[in-house]
């Protein structure tokens, strides 16, 4: 269904030019892929209350990998309530959530329309199920909050021309994001949880190079290896030590439970460390 | 809708429902054994006009029906993908070269090669959860590149499949297993015109559908489908008990529930001699290769229930007068959801679920000879030719 309220972009795709580098030889080939060890994750940049009229909000930023032309993830979270629902709603003995995310226009490769498409609401209700394990939803009967989400800079590679059903590894890195930016902007928003949900990715990837076996690393770049194999997407608390949200994708012989075992591991190690830099945020702003 | 939609159910209910499942063995309200399924009524073949459907209905009642049809499609050629941007292309080491490289990428597919809807009636189609139930089933499908693979024609055009999911019945339970079955019956029936044209003309095909080729594959002789398309089966842990296809009413007490899409690795990717040798060996181990292909959790209903309020929180009840502390004068509602969780008297699960929960449910899912064999091994014995 075309949007036909607003002034919308050429219909087709429009990917700026793009030269070969001086090396003539994407990164991949180079052997640069990779530089973190695999079980550290990026660097965050997190801060509370950035915005005035919201009742919590938050900003979320990843180190980008210093490549031209590859942005890291940017997120921004509001938080609007909890507010009284509205009389026409059924009465509800908890709080209401509901989570929107949205891509912006210009936030990834292939731009994106101004309407939430399917992958958009898909992100959404997995948010949802991450954040509900999370509130504490009975203090607040008969009220709702919002959590809108906008994805300012999604984490993409510009340049590979062979991201080849990235999408959805992209789209997992995105989630994890979202999840601890919804999280802070909760605890901004003074919303009792009984935890602060961290979220975690780990991706088992097979890099460039013949003789290279596939291993397990925690919150992947997909175009610093050569092929994602499987990641899971994990929602976790760690005083509970639960899981609240777990989304796994790829192709895994049943036979290995192991690596199975192994990828929400590294999942859970990776959410543990964001939820420092979520913790540590949260105390600076509150002292 | 769907999981997330209020439960009719009171607090005493539900308690009851939660104390019964959380047996050892579990007393389920249907009778059922905690691994087994609904029983089933499956055709295919329904719709003339479409290249494969089916229809399944469950015995509580629910019916869904799926149509498949294909379309030929130009594919879009990737802007890295050839010769088109290098000007040395013509020599044929090149050209063959190239057929290569094309063939890798282009033999990839594109995940947008297939579009699944799912319908629920009474639901938007925007719906959160009806995109949930959609974007799972077409993650499942897509999860091995296999699936896409089989939709080439060649470099320039490929089939494009429609997967219309509709749920004819109104939604009385998580409608998940029903669709995903569903709609594996239906891409096993499904057929595509036999192509004529070689290379990369464009494609003509064989106007006689007798002759059409399975999308899934059968083996000529034993008429065994060689590979299958990914199922996905809900279960759920309540207490310290898993139970495989909850109704509407168990997954309202539901400690966790997960959608675990398997598919079937046995005889793919391999010759057929050996698949013959290979019928013989799982005779005798007696179970499939599972693959793992996607796991969700799905958002338990039971996390939106009334709590119960106990006896002794309750004033009402008489004997019980509460103390008004400081404390409980400001916040009043925390009086009643802090309370002890008391014996008989529901309370919503908070939190999540312990990553050793979840483990133990998704090897349930994949043990050999267990309910994904069995179910695997139901759904064969249905006629989809």
């Amino acid at each position: 269904m075309a949007d036909r309220r607003r002034i919308n972009g050429p219909p087709g795709s429009t990917i700026p030019p793009v030269f070969e580098d001086d090396a003539g030889q994407p990164e991949i080939m180079n052997g640069k892929g990779r530089d973190r060890a695999p079980n550290t994750i990026r660097k965050m940049f997190l801060k509370t209350g950035v915005t005035p009229s919201a009742s919590g909000s938050a900003y979320l930023e990843f180190e980008d990998s210093g490549k031209s032309g590859v942005s890291g993830l940017k997120l921004s979270c509001t938080v609007h309530g909890p507010r009284s629902l509205p009389r026409s709603s059924p009465f509800s003995p908890h709080i209401v959530l509901s989570a929107h995310i949205k891509y912006a226009p210009f936030a990834t490769k292939q731009r994106r329309g101004y309407l939430r498409d399917p992958s958009e609401r898909d992100l959404g209700t997995h948010l949802e199920t991450a954040l509900r394990g999370a509130i504490i939803a009975d203090r607040w009967p008969k009220s709702g909050v919002d959590i809108i989400i906008s994805i300012i800079e999604g984490d993409q590679d510009r340049e590979t021309s062979k991201s080849q059903g990235d999408e959805t590894w992209d789209m997992m890195n995105a989630l994890s994001g979202c999840i601890t930016v919804a999280s802070a902007a909760l605890a901004d928003a003074g919303i009792d949880c009984v935890d602060t949900v961290a979220g975690g990715v780990a991706a088992l990837v097979q890099d460039a190079g013949e003789d290279s076996t596939p291993r397990i690393v925690v919150d992947p770049i997909p175009s610093d290896h050569e092929k994602v194999l499987g990641a899971c997407c994990i929602a976790y608390l760690p005083t509970r030590d639960e899981v609240t949200n777990l989304w796994f994708k790829g192709d895994l012989p049943a036979s290995d439970a192991g690596l199975y075992t192994q990828l929400v591991e590294n999942g859970m190690q990776a959410s543990r460390n964001a939820n420092r830099v979520l913790v540590e945020c949260l105390g600076e702003a509150t002292s | 809708m769907t999981s997330s939609q209020q439960v009719l159910l009171s607090p005493a209910e539900l308690s009851y429902l939660h104390s019964s499942l959380s047996l050892t063995p579990p007393i389920r309200p249907d009778g059922r054994s905690p691994t087994q399924y609904r029983p089933l009524s499956a055709e295919t073949g329904i719709l003339p006009g479409t290249n494969g459907s089916a229809r399944i209905c469950f015995a509580d009642g629910t019916e869904a029906i799926v149509g498949v049809k294909a379309e030929v499609e130009k594919t879009k050629r990737k802007w890295d993908d050839d010769a088109v941007y290098t000007e040395n292309s013509h020599n044929d080491d090149e050209e063959q070269q190239q057929d290569g490289r094309g063939e890798a990428s282009n033999g990839n597919g594109n995940s947008d090669w297939v579009e699944l809807t799912v319908e629920i009636p009474g639901y938007r189609d925007d719906d959160p959860s009806t995109v949930f139930l959609a974007q799972m089933l077409s993650e499942a499908l897509l999860a091995d590149g296999g699936f896409i693979k089989k939709l080439r024609i060649n470099r320039r055009f490929h089939w494009k499949l429609y997967l219309d999911i509709l749920l004819i019945s109104p939604p009385l339970s998580y409608p998940l297993p029903l669709l995903s079955l569903t709609t594996h019956l239906a891409l096993l029936a499904t057929r595509l015109p036999r192509l004529k044209s070689e290379g990369d003309e464009d494609p003509f095909f064989d106007d006689d559908w007798a002759a059409a080729p399975y999308l899934y594959s059968r083996n000529p002789t034993t008429k065994r489908i060689a590979e299958r398309p990914p199922v996905t089966l809900l279960v759920m842990a309540v207490g310290g008990n898993i139970i495989f296809d909850p109704s509407k009413e168990e997954l309202a007490v539901a400690d966790v529930a997960l959608a675990v899409s398997i598919g079937d690795a046995t005889t793919s990717q391999r010759s057929q001699g050996e698949d013959d040798r290979m019928d013989v060996d799982s005779g005798n181990s007696g179970g499939r290769n599972l693959k793992l292909l996607s796991i969700r959790t799905v958002d338990p209903p039971s996390r939106l229930t009334p709590p119960g309020v106990a006896n002794a929180a309750n004033s009402a009840y008489g004997h019980a007068q509460v103390v008004n502390t400081g404390a409980n004068q400001k916040m009043p509602e925390a009086r009643q959801t802090e309370s002890e969780a008391v014996e008989g008297v529901w309370k919503p699960p908070r939190g999540g679920a312990k990553a050793i929960v979840m483990g133990a449910l998704v090897q349930k899912v994949l043990v050999r000879g267990g309910v994904a064999d069995e179910v695997l091994d139901a759904l064969e014995g249905v006629d989809t030719s």
